[in-house]
C-alpha cells in the first residue's frame, strides 16, 4: 500500500468511524459558510436593491430645454439618444411633461400633458383617489384644483384652450425652467400664458370633453394641476412635439448620475437639452444609502467574526478530544509532520465540503431574503464560491492546527495517560 | 454530593468549561448585538430619513385652495389667509410632540430688487431657539429642514450669533448670479410697505425653486411686508410609523372610525394622525402629508426593518447551531466519565442531571458575559454608523437567556442520551 493510499484511507476511515463527531464538525463549518456566503451576497446586493426602494422618492434627474432652444423637438429624439447613455435596466421611469394654461368652468388651470405610465413609474408616491387615466378623453385632477372646481371622480368637464400667438418665450421661463423644471416650469408656463394671452388678439379656443377618472393627492404643488395624456393636450392645442421637462427616475449612484448628466450635457446631438440632478433627492439618497450600506457592512463583519470564532472553537473541541489518538500514533512511531498533515487533510476535506454546502445554503438564504424584502431575485456572485471554500478551509485548518500542535508537542506517554 | 461533583467538574475541567463558556458567550453576544440593533434600526433609519426634509406641511385653510394658484399674480395674500405665529409652540404640545423632530414657519412676500427684478423673499427660522411651554428647549429651522443645500459662498445664517449685523439674509445661487451678488454684499429690498438694506451672509444652492429666492429671518420679513405675527405655511418634520389600512381609512375621514379604531389611530404615530393633531392646535389650518417624503419613508423603513430582521434570524440560527454543536461535542467527549459514573451504579437520571446542570451553569455564565460584549458590539455599530448610541432594550435579556438555555439543552440532551445508551464497559474500553 502506498503512502498516499494509506493517507486517504486513514482520513476516510476517521470520518466514517467517528461519524457523529464529524457530523458535528461539518455542521459547524457549514453554518459558518452559510452565514458567510449569505451575508456577503446580501451585502453586495443591498445597495442595488435599496437604491431601487429609494426611487420611491421620484425623479432624480430632469431634462429641460437649454437656454437657446425653447423646447424639445420630440420625445423620440430624446428617447433615442438617452438609450445610448443611460442603460435601460437603470431607467425606472421616464415622464415627459408639457404645461399649458387651459380653463375649466372659466377658471384658469394649468394642464400638464404627460404619459401616464411614465408618470406613474417616475412618481410612485402619487396617491390617486380613483383611477389613473387609461385612455384618451380621461383626466386626472390635482386635489386642490378639484376642491376649487368642486369636481370629483366620474364627473365630466370641458377643457378650453386659448392659443397664444407669440412664439417668443419670456426670458425667465428658460432660466427657471432649466434649474428646477418640476415645480417652477408650470408657474412660468402660467405666467407666459397669461402674458401672451394679454398681448394676443382674441382667438376662439378649442375645446375638449374630458371625464375625471381620479383625484391626485401628493401634499405638494402637483395638486394644483390637472393631468391628461400628451396626445389629448396636443389635440387640444393643435401643436405637437413641445415638451417643457422630462423627469427621469434612474436607479444609479450619485456619481453615476453626475456622469450621465455630464454626458448628456456634452452630447452634440442633444445640445438643446440640459440634464440636471434633483439635488434634494440625490443628495439625501446618497447620505441615507451610505449609512445603510455601512450598517449592513458592520453587521456582516460582526456576525462573521463571531461565527468564525464559534466554528473555530467547535473544531478545536472536536480535535482536542483526539489527543489520545495522536499520542497513540506518536507512540507507534508516526512523525509529527505526518500527524499534522493528516489532520490538515481532514480539515481540508471538511472545510471544502462544508464550504460548498454553505455556499449553496447561503445563496438560498440570500435569495429568500431578497424575495421577501425586495420582491426580486438576487445576483449570484460566482467569486463567492471559491472564497467561501477557502475561508472555511482556512478557519478549519487554523482551528485544528493549535490543538494538534499542542498534542504532538507533548510526550506521547503523558498524552496517553490522559493529562 | 451533587453540588460537590459539579464544583469538582468546574475546577478540574477548567479548560473544557471555559471553551463552552467562550462559545456560549460568542453566540450570546452575537444574538444580543443583532437583537439590539434590529430593534433600534427603525428609529435610527427614521432619523436618517429626516434628511429629505419636512414630511408634513401646514397651510391656512382659506389659502390652501386659492392662494397657491393666484399668488403669482397678486404678490400678496388675501387678508385672513394666514396662520398665527403665536400658536407655533403648540406644535410641540400635541400627543406625538416627542416625534416632532423639526419645524419651521414660513412667510413669503414679493420684493423688488435694485435692478427692478422681482423675487420672492421668504421669512423663516434658520436655527431658531425655542423655549417650549413644557420647559424643554429646541433649536429648529431650515438649517435642519434643508440639509441638501450647498453653501457656495459665505456661511449659514446663524440666528443666535448675528445680532451685530442688521438684516442678514441668504440668497439663492441663481438669483445671486443673475444679480451679480455674493456673500458680504448689501442689497436693497423693496416692498409696497417700505424698503430695507440687507446684508448677504451666504449664497446657497438648493437645486430647485429656492435658488431664485431670498431667505431672511422671520421678523425682518414680517416688518417689511406688514404681516406681524402672521405665517403663510409651516413645515414639520416628524418621525412616523408606516401607514397601514387603518391609517389610510382614517386619513380619508377620521369620523368613519369606531371609537376603538379612532383611539388606536390617534395614539399611533401615523403621519395622518400627526397631521390631525396639528390641525387641532393650529387655528384654521390644513396639515397634509408630503407624499413624496412620507410614503417613501414608510417603504424604506419597512424594507430595512425586514432586512435586519432576516439577518438577525440568520445570525440567531447560526449562533444557536454553533452553541449546540459545541455542547454536543464537549458532552460526547465525556463518554469516559459518564461510563464510569454508570459503572459505579449512578442512575441515568442522576447522570443527566449532573451533566445538564454543569452545561447550563456554564452556559448562563457565558450568556451573561456575552450579553455585555454583545451590547458593546451594538454600541460600536450604532456609533460608527449613526453616530448615536443604540438604545438598550430590556426585552433582549430574557430572549438571549431563553435562547441560550434552550440551545444548550437541545445540544446536550441528544448527546447524553446517546452516551447513556452505550454500555459502560464499552465506553470505558474506549468503544
Amino acid at each position: 500500500m502506498t503512502r498516499r493510499k494509506m493517507f486517504f484511507r486513514m482520513i476516510t476511515a476517521s470520518l466514517i468511524r467517528r461519524r457523529s463527531r464529524m457530523l458535528v464538525a461539518l455542521l459547524a463549518i457549514a453554518v459558518g459558510a452559510t452565514i458567510l456566503s449569505g451575508l456577503v451576497t446580501i451585502y453586495y446586493d443591498v445597495p442595488r436593491q435599496m437604491g431601487a426602494q429609494f426611487r420611491n422618492y421620484g425623479a432624480n434627474m430632469i431634462l429641460v430645454p437649454s437656454v437657446e432652444s425653447d423646447a424639445f423637438e420630440t420625445m423620440r429624439t430624446v428617447d433615442d439618444i438617452m438609450l445610448n447613455i443611460i442603460p435601460n435596466e437603470q431607467l425606472v421611469g421616464v415622464a415627459p411633461y408639457r404645461y399649458e394654461t387651459v380653463s375649466i368652468h372659466d377658471q384658469p388651470v394649468i394642464a400638464a400633458g404627460t404619459e401616464m405610465a411614465g408618470a406613474r413609474a417616475a412618481s410612485p408616491y402619487w396617491h390617486i383617489d380613483g383611477a389613473w387615466p387609461s385612455k384618451s378623453g380621461e383626466i386626472l385632477l390635482g386635489g386642490e384644483t378639484a376642491d376649487l372646481l368642486g369636481l370629483k371622480s366620474g364627473d365630466k368637464l370641458t377643457l378650453v384652450y386659448t392659443p397664444e400667438i407669440s412664439d417668443e418665450t419670456p426670458e425667465n421661463e428658460n432660466l427657471s425652467g432649466q434649474e428646477n423644471g418640476q415645480e417652477n416650469a408650470p408657474e412660468n408656463a402660467d405666467q407666459s400664458g397669461q402674458e401672451s394671452a394679454d398681448e394676443a388678439d382674441y382667438i376662439p379656443g378649442s375645446e375638449l370633453e374630458m371625464e375625471v377618472t381620479g383625484i391626485l393627492e401628493t401634499g405638494g404643488s402637483e395638486e394644483q394641476y390637472v393631468y391628461l395624456t400628451l396626445k389629448d393636450l396636443q389635440e387640444l392645442t393643435g401643436s405637437a412635439g413641445r415638451l417643457d421637462v422630462i423627469e427621469l427616475s434612474v436607479s444609479a449612484t450619485r456619481e453615476q448620475l453626475e456622469h450621465y448628466a455630464e454626458r448628456i450635457n456634452m452630447d452634440i446631438d442633444m445640445e438643446n437639452v440640459t440634464a440636471q440632478l434633483v439635488k434634494r433627492v440625490t443628495q439625501s439618497e446618497s447620505t441615507v444609502l451610505t449609512k445603510l450600506q455601512a450598517l449592513v457592512f458592520l453587521v456582516t463583519a460582526v456576525v462573521l467574526a463571531l461565527i468564525m470564532i464559534c466554528v473555530a472553537t467547535t473544531m478545536t473541541a472536536v480535535v482536542t478530544e483526539r489527543r489520545k489518538e495522536i499520542g497513540l500514533r506518536k507512540a507507534l512511531g508516526a512523525s509529527d509532520q505526518s500527524i499534522i498533515g493528516e489532520f490538515m487533510g481532514e480539515g481540508l476535506l471538511l472545510g471544502g465540503v462544508g464550504g460548498i454546502l454553505g455556499s449553496g445554503l447561503g445563496f438560498a438564504f440570500a435569495q429568500y431574503v431578497s424575495m421577501n424584502v425586495f420582491n426580486g431575485s438576487i445576483q449570484f456572485q460566482p467569486l463567492l464560491l471559491p472564497l467561501t471554500v477557502i475561508v472555511s478551509i482556512l478557519v478549519t485548518g487554523c482551528a485544528c492546527l493549535l490543538p494538534v500542535r499542542s498534542a504532538t508537542d507533548v510526550d506521547p506517554a503523558l498524552v496517553l495517560k490522559g493529562e | 454530593m451533587f453540588l460537590r461533583m459539579i464544583k469538582g467538574a468546574f475546577l478540574r475541567q477548567k479548560g473544557k468549561m471555559l471553551m463552552i463558556a467562550l462559545t456560549v458567550a460568542l453566540g450570546a453576544s452575537l444574538a444580543t448585538a443583532m437583537l439590539n440593533v434590529m430593534m433600534d434600526v427603525g428609529d435610527k433609519i427614521n432619523q436618517e430619513l429626516k434628511t429629505y426634509g419636512a414630511n408634513i406641511t401646514v397651510v391656512p385653510k382659506a389659502a390652501s385652495v386659492l392662494n397657491n394658484l393666484y399668488e403669482v399674480e397678486g404678490g400678496g395674500l388675501a387678508e385672513g389667509a394666514y396662520l398665527r405665529e403665536d400658536e407655533l409652540g403648540r406644535i410641540k404640545t400635541i400627543f406625538w410632540a416627542f416625534n416632532i423632530v423639526d419645524f419651521s414657519p414660513f412667510i413669503d412676500t414679493e420684493i423688488e430688487l435694485d435692478s427692478g427684478n422681482k423675487a420672492t423673499l421668504v421669512g423663516t427660522w434658520f436655527n431658531h431657539h425655542l423655549d417650549l411651554p413644557t420647559g424643554e428647549t429646541l433649536d429648529t429651522g431650515v438649517k435642519n429642514l434643508r440639509t441638501w443645500w450647498d453653501i457656495t459662498d459665505g456661511a449659514w445664517l446663524d440666528e443666535q450669533s448675528i445680532n451685530h449685523i442688521s438684516n442678514p439674509v441668504m440668497i439663492g445661487s441663481l438669483l445671486a448670479r443673475q444679480e451679480n451678488l455674493g456673500a458680504g454684499d448689501e442689497i436693497k429690498l423693496k416692498t409696497r410697505y417700505g424698503e430695507e438694506n440687507a446684508y448677504i451672509i451666504g449664497v446657497y444652492e438648493a437645486g430647485g425653486d429656492e435658488d431664485h429666492q431670498i431667505f431672511a429671518p422671520m421678523d425682518f420679513v414680517q416688518d417689511l411686508s406688514n404681516t406681524d405675527g402672521k405665517l403663510t405655511s409651516i413645515e414639520v418634520s416628524a418621525l412616523t410609523t408606516p401607514d397601514n389600512e387603518l391609517a389610510e381609512k382614517a386619513a380619508k375621514d377620521p369620523s368613519s372610525l369606531t371609537i376603538k379604531q379612532y383611539e388606536t389611530w390617534y395614539c399611533t404615530a401615523y403621519v395622518s394622525s400627526i397631521c390631525y393633531q396639528i390641525q387641532e392646535v393650529i387655528t384654521d389650518s390644513i396639515a397634509s402629508p408630503v407624499r413624496q417624503v412620507a410614503d417613501s419613508e414608510g417603504a424604506i423603513l419597512e424594507k430595512t426593518e425586514l432586512l435586519m430582521a432576516l439577518i438577525t434570524i440568520l445570525s440567531l440560527v447560526g449562533a444557536a447551531l454553533g452553541i449546540s454543536n459545541l455542547v454536543t461535542a464537549s458532552v460526547m467527549e465525556r463518554s469516559g466519565e459518564i461510563g464510569l459514573l454508570k459503572a459505579l451504579g449512578a442512575q441515568d437520571g442522576a447522570v443527566s442531571a449532573l451533566v445538564l446542570s454543569e452545561v447550563i451553569l456554564t452556559g448562563v455564565v457565558g450568556a451573561a458575559v456575552g450579553y455585555l460584549i454583545g451590547f458593546g458590539f451594538a454600541q460600536i455599530i450604532g456609533q460608527s454608523v449613526f453616530g448615536s448610541a443604540i438604545e438598550m432594550k430590556l426585552m433582549v435579556i430574557p430572549i438571549v437567556l431563553i435562547l441560550v438555555i434552550f440551545v444548550t439543552l437541545a445540544g446536550s440532551i441528544p448527546a447524553i442520551r446517546m452516551l447513556l445508551r452505550l454500555r459502560p464497559a464499552e465506553v470505558l474500553h474506549g468503544r
